[in-house]
């Protein structure tokens, strides 16, 4: 991990925001290839401007940002969604208008000149959740909230990114429906997908993740690995989410 | 982050006000008023085009403060003036033409009917909102202008002479041109106007309307009235405009126009949108560019349509934000000293705690001292709720908050929470089954309503007005306290009582401010304080009404360690003085000390309601919301 | 009586194609081009100007199209994206697109003089007899054009890539910027379509009120309520359908009420379609097309 090359994601002094203030500082985080790692802390701690920034999706920021290698730091999001980096964003957000099929393919966007691996990744994708080929001529506004969930993280796998945001996707979501996600992110890891995700909730992150970072008030306070929390108890997390 | 630094913040402008001495200000005024007469002299005696010159650009002005009115403190960009504007110029030119009635009778009637219709429509276009209201005024001046063109009765495309303005009565002559003097006055007198309203607490809750309506609307007011009402004014000033456009020559449809609406919108925004003098400012530049800038006609209007891109992409705070900023630099404000971050951190900023007994609810005071019946104070009973999308996100809940308690609300991301506040508040209307606010059924009452009852709520993400200082946004939560506040507004300065309650509101606003410990920033824009002091301000515009219910979302989020420790001593003082608390959190080691009773919500649906004790040791509570592993 | 509705469609088929113009950029950027019109305008009046030179017709309608789709571009770059730029300043557009048509149409009236000058006729002689009224081939070619350029316009929407990506950006620009869609330049196309709908207009409507710089303000106006009437705040197609009903209503009250009455009549109909149906006749959510969804299985 220590080689930059071979790192998936490489944030380093990232401080971004909207307005007048920055709303993180100075974020530091590493993710290795086939590496999984999980950003923990409190509502307002900054974690979705996290993945925004490393997206290109807030209007300042400052510091590097490398992906495979590459530093997109100044790159536009359109640009970093080309193969870079792909989120599956805080309330899924899909292409209510359109259909399933639709919606993943428009996560695809920069291979449309590449038939063949669109394909295999739509069908991929289908392999993953196979509920989706079921409806994949149905607009996507039908669709309940784990099932949207499960299109949001497909079209994020359609850019065939280098590393994957994922924000809060057991939001709103049964305890049911959470199973079938995080057995969903657990496939996806085995696959060799590198991860970084944004959970509030702790044991989706301890069962998920290699490594947990613990954010409040805009800035990275704590590192830690899920078998600190298994071996201490919570307690070692929770003294930072109240 | 205790290290970071904010800049010096810019002292707001009614904050600068308030910091003359009254003395100076009234000379100011008298000095200004005496000034602006003289000049009126001037050009009631001047030669008649320099005079129809500045009188065009005064009706103008009077055109853009009303566009002001409602585009700059509510947010309504209107374009409906130039409707107003024509029934204003026309009636008066039809009816003195034809019928001879006195034409100070008439202005009476045109501002009747003008602010009726402007009700009407008002109450038409805000149904549907923002872009909307633009467009349904725009076709309200092209349906105007239509009938104005095809109508017999108003000359049609040449239009009609306008009515001859009445002499001086004797003795007056020496004074100059009348219509001159009428023109200038109602000028002064619409400059005057919406001063008042900048000087009222009025103006606070016009900008809480604009920028924050829920906030508005939780603080009492009725939101909707107050809209359609300032908009009815706005037109009936703009047909005021109309009225006295009528006797500075022809009146025909070019003249009104949705061109025209549009560059009365032009001439508010080169002057600087909600400001008292940059409309006036704005509407000269316009109303005089083709004298000023005598060319070609059509290169004239090239240039002017150049012009107007340029003020709306480069300089969106109009000619007083620049005017603004070259005083600043001439002045070379001293910068005030640094602040840290986290005021709540300063030693000299603690909780007031003798400032609570001030603010305790006379009804809640009672309350505790009856030894309180077993009643609740909010109840929900069998509450469904759904956004329209399919999904239910509130099914059948059932929540009773006993009254003197804290209640804590608590749930995953996702899980109703706030849905369910918002039901409480007034804010949405159930599905099905009822909430009822201390015994009472109040299916359907709106938040202003509950606001009467002493009900107040805080927000996710505070929301206030950033551009207003702590104080003029606390003062918002008095607004439903003092009687009148909108009939007196027109003329706040003037009156004893206005500046008798103006006081009173500022006082009880900084005190309040200081009870929560937020008075070190109140000289600031709520845009420039920390996040801890905002959701501060935010208490603190709840509790100076004294209410008895609070409902409070999330108020920890994004705070330190030591400001929620410091929000939570204020809510047990609040506690001690007999308010009941929702409290929706994350937070449980804040909240559950806090808490008599808890309730826990997961996907719509109530899990259970007990102890802070019984609901830590539910396993599904464990496993769900708390994150234990079960392993 | 069938001839007021055959002059109807036709006029309204051209009233549609200003309506989807607005439309389209509506749909993508939220706001309304002022300067739509002044775009029909420039073509006509180019079209004329170069077909006086003595150049062929449909050279002179091409670059009279060309040049209107760039000037719809600019009017993206130097009116409409510096003030999407500022957030809190969103109703700038108000002004800037109206700016922006004012120099248009000024420049126009400098350049080529205020007064109507001949424009070609395409197809002057021939006629149709349909039962009792007549058809002429300019009008059968305004219907034609407008119904290949709506279904065009609803094939390439939904059919096509690029339509999707126009859906995405009009539903949720950030997320659009999330899978990799350039919006600027989504934008930018948008603006040249509807440039182009709004020339092809004028080159349906050139021959019957020849070119005049002035042209642009009435049809821009008609063009708004016939977006309004339809509904085509919320789907352009719906613009068309509203264009027609307003041609029927203009032609109708000609025919029915006095010669003048289309003048303010299609005011009224607009007056009481947003009475009734503030969002339009033909938008999702109005009176006619209220699809009640069904609730989705909310399993989680």
């Amino acid at each position: 991990m220590t080689d930059g090359q071979s790192l998936a994601l490489d944030v380093s002094a990232l401080s971004a925001g909207y307005g007048r203030f920055d709303v993180v500082h100075d974020i530091a985080l590493k993710v290795g290839p086939g590496e999984a790692v999980a950003l923990l802390g409190p509502n307002g701690a900054g974690k979705t401007t996290v993945l925004k920034a490393i997206m290109g999706l807030v209007s300042q920021r400052r510091g590097s940002i490398r992906v495979a290698g590459e530093d997109v730091s100044a790159f536009p999001a359109h640009r970093v969604a080309r193969g870079f980096a792909a989120i599956a964003p805080e309330g899924r957000r899909l292409f209510l208008d359109q259909t399933v099929e639709d919606n993943l393919l428009l996560g695809g966007l920069h291979l449309r000149r590449d038939r063949g691996r669109l394909q295999t990744l739509l069908k991929s994708v289908y392999e993953l959740f196979p509920v989706l080929y079921e409806y994949r001529r149905r607009l996507s506004s039908y669709l309940s909230g784990g099932e949207q969930q499960m299109v949001a993280i497909g079209r994020m796998l359609m850019s065939d990114p280098k590393v994957m945001l994922l924000d809060e996707p057991s939001v709103g979501l049964s305890p049911v429906a959470v199973g079938v996600m995080v057995d969903a992110l657990l496939k996806l890891r085995r696959r060799g997908a590198s991860l970084l995700l944004v959970e509030q909730r702790i044991d989706v992150a301890v069962r998920v993740c290699d490594r947990l970072y613990v954010m409040t008030h805009g800035a990275i306070v704590d590192e830690m690995t899920p078998d600190d929390v298994r071996n201490e108890g919570l307690s070692i997390i929770n003294k930072y989410l109240g | 982050m205790e290290t970071e630094r904010i800049e010096a913040p810019r002292a707001t402008p009614a904050l600068a006000g308030a910091g003359f001495r009254p003395r100076f200000r009234t000379i100011g005024l008298a000095l200004f008023v005496a000034a602006y007469l003289a000049a009126t002299a001037l050009v009631a005696h001047s030669d008649l085009g320099v005079q129809s010159l500045v009188l065009v650009a005064a009706v103008f002005g009077v055109l853009a403060i009303s566009l002001d009115l409602v585009a700059g403190m509510l947010g309504l960009y209107s374009l409906g003036q130039g409707g107003f504007f024509a029934i204003g110029a026309y009636f008066t030119t039809i009816v003195v033409n034809s019928l001879g009635w006195n034409v100070f009778l008439v202005l009476l009637i045109v501002l009747l009917i003008a602010g009726l219709i402007g009700l009407a429509v008002g109450a038409m276009s805000l149904r549907v909102s923002g872009l909307y209201f633009a467009i349904t005024t725009f076709i309200f001046t092209l349906v105007l202008t239509v009938l104005a063109t095809d109508l017999k009765i108003t000359g049609g495309l040449q239009g009609l002479l306008g009515p001859a303005f009445p002499d001086f009565p004797e003795g007056l002559e020496s004074l100059g041109t009348p219509v001159a003097w009428c023109v200038m006055l109602a000028l002064l007198l619409c400059v005057g106007f919406v001063w008042s309203i900048r000087q009222s607490p009025l103006y606070p809750v016009l900008l809480a309307i604009r920028d924050a309506e829920r906030f508005a609307e939780a603080a009492g007011a009725r939101t909707s009235l107050i809209k359609i009402g300032v908009f009815g004014v706005s037109a009936a000033m703009a047909g005021g405009a109309g009225w006295l456009f009528s006797f500075l020559g022809v009146v025909s449809p070019g003249q009104f126009d949705w061109a025209v609406s549009l560059n009365i919108l032009v001439m508010v925004l080169i002057g600087g949108i909600n400001t008292t003098v940059g409309p006036v400012i704005g509407a000269a530049f316009v109303s005089m560019f083709p004298a000023l800038v005598n060319i070609n006609p059509w290169l004239q209007e090239m240039v002017y349509g150049a012009l107007s891109i340029l003020a709306v992409t480069l300089l969106p705070g109009g000619v007083m934000s620049l005017l603004r900023r070259v005083a600043a630099f001439a002045w070379s404000a001293p910068p005030q000293a640094e602040f840290a971050v986290s005021a709540i951190n300063r030693a000299d900023a603690p909780v007031e705690a003798s400032l609570f007994r001030k603010f305790a609810s006379a009804n809640a005071v009672a309350a505790q001292a009856r030894g309180s019946e077993p009643d609740y104070a909010v109840e929900c009973r069998g509450v469904q709720f759904s956004y329209g999308t399919g999904l239910m996100v509130l099914r059948n809940v059932d929540l009773a908050v006993k009254r003197g308690d804290i209640h804590g609300l608590i749930g995953p991301n996702g899980s109703g929470k706030s849905t369910l506040a918002n039901v409480i508040a007034g804010r949405l209307q159930p599905l099905a089954g009822s909430t009822l606010i201390k015994g009472m059924r109040l299916d359907g009452a709106s938040p202003s309503k509950r606001a009467e009852l002493g009900m107040r709520r805080t927000f996710q993400a505070a929301e206030l007005v950033r551009e207003l200082t702590p104080i003029q946004n606390v003062m918002v939560g008095l607004f439903s306290l003092k009687p009148r506040i909108i009939q007196r507004a027109a003329f706040w300065p003037l009156l004893r009582s206005g500046r008798r309650d103006m006081a009173w509101m500022e006082g009880r606003s900084r005190e309040a401010l200081e009870m929560v410990g937020a008075g070190a920033w109140v000289g600031r824009a709520v845009g420039d304080v920390p996040h801890g002091v905002e959701q501060l301000t935010q208490l603190a515009s709840v509790c100076v009404a004294g209410p008895d219910i609070i409902v409070l979302d999330e108020p920890a989020t994004g705070l330190s360690a030591r400001e929620v420790d410091h929000l939570a001593e204020i809510l047990t003082h609040l506690k001690g003085h007999g308010v009941t608390m929702i409290i929706i959190e994350h937070q449980t080691r804040f909240l559950f000390p806090l808490c008599d009773r808890v309730t826990v919500l997961n996907a719509g649906e109530v899990i259970l309601t007990g102890t802070a004790e019984e609901v830590r040791a539910h396993p599904v509570v464990r496993q769900v919301y708390l994150g234990e592993l079960d392993e | 009586m069938l001839q007021f509705v055959v002059s109807g469609v036709a006029i309204g088929a051209v009233y549609g194609l200003i309506g989807m113009a607005l439309a389209i950029t509506f749909y993508v950027t939220r706001i309304i081009n002022f300067a739509q019109g002044q775009m029909m305008m420039t073509t006509v009046m180019v079209t004329a100007e170069v077909c006086a030179a003595g150049y062929p017709t449909w050279a002179a309608a091409l670059l009279g199209l060309g040049c209107a789709c760039v000037l719809g571009v600019l009017s993206y770059l130097i009116a409409v994206r510096p003030i999407l730029a500022f957030n809190r300043f969103s109703f700038g557009w108000l002004v800037s697109t109206l700016g922006f048509a004012v120099i248009v149409q000024n420049a126009a009236a400098y350049i080529w003089g205020p007064t109507s000058q001949a424009f070609p006729s395409m197809f002057r002689a021939t006629s149709f007899h349909i039962f009792s009224a007549v058809m002429t081939g300019q009008q059968l070619l305004a219907i034609v054009t407008a119904v290949v350029l709506t279904v065009v316009f609803e094939l390439v929407r939904r059919g096509t890539l690029f339509g999707k990506i126009g859906m995405a950006t009009a539903a949720d620009p950030e997320m659009a910027t999330a899978v990799g869609v350039n919006t600027t330049v989504v934008a930018i196309i948008a603006f040249a379509v509807s440039a182009l709908y709004a020339g092809v207009a004028g080159l349906l409507i050139g021959p019957t009120t020849f070119a005049n710089p002035y042209l642009g303000d009435t049809f821009g106006t008609f063009g708004f309520i016939a977006m309004m009437i339809g509904g085509g705040t919320e789907k352009p197609i719906a613009a068309m359908f509203g264009g027609l009903l307003l041609g029927l209503c203009a032609e109708g009250a000609n025919a029915m009420i006095n010669s003048q009455a289309s003048d303010w009549f299609p005011f009224i109909v607009l007056v009481v379609v947003l009475i009734v149906s503030p969002r339009g006749l033909f938008s999702a959510g109005s009176l006619f097309r209220s699809r009640g969804r069904v609730v989705a299985a909310a399993q989680g």
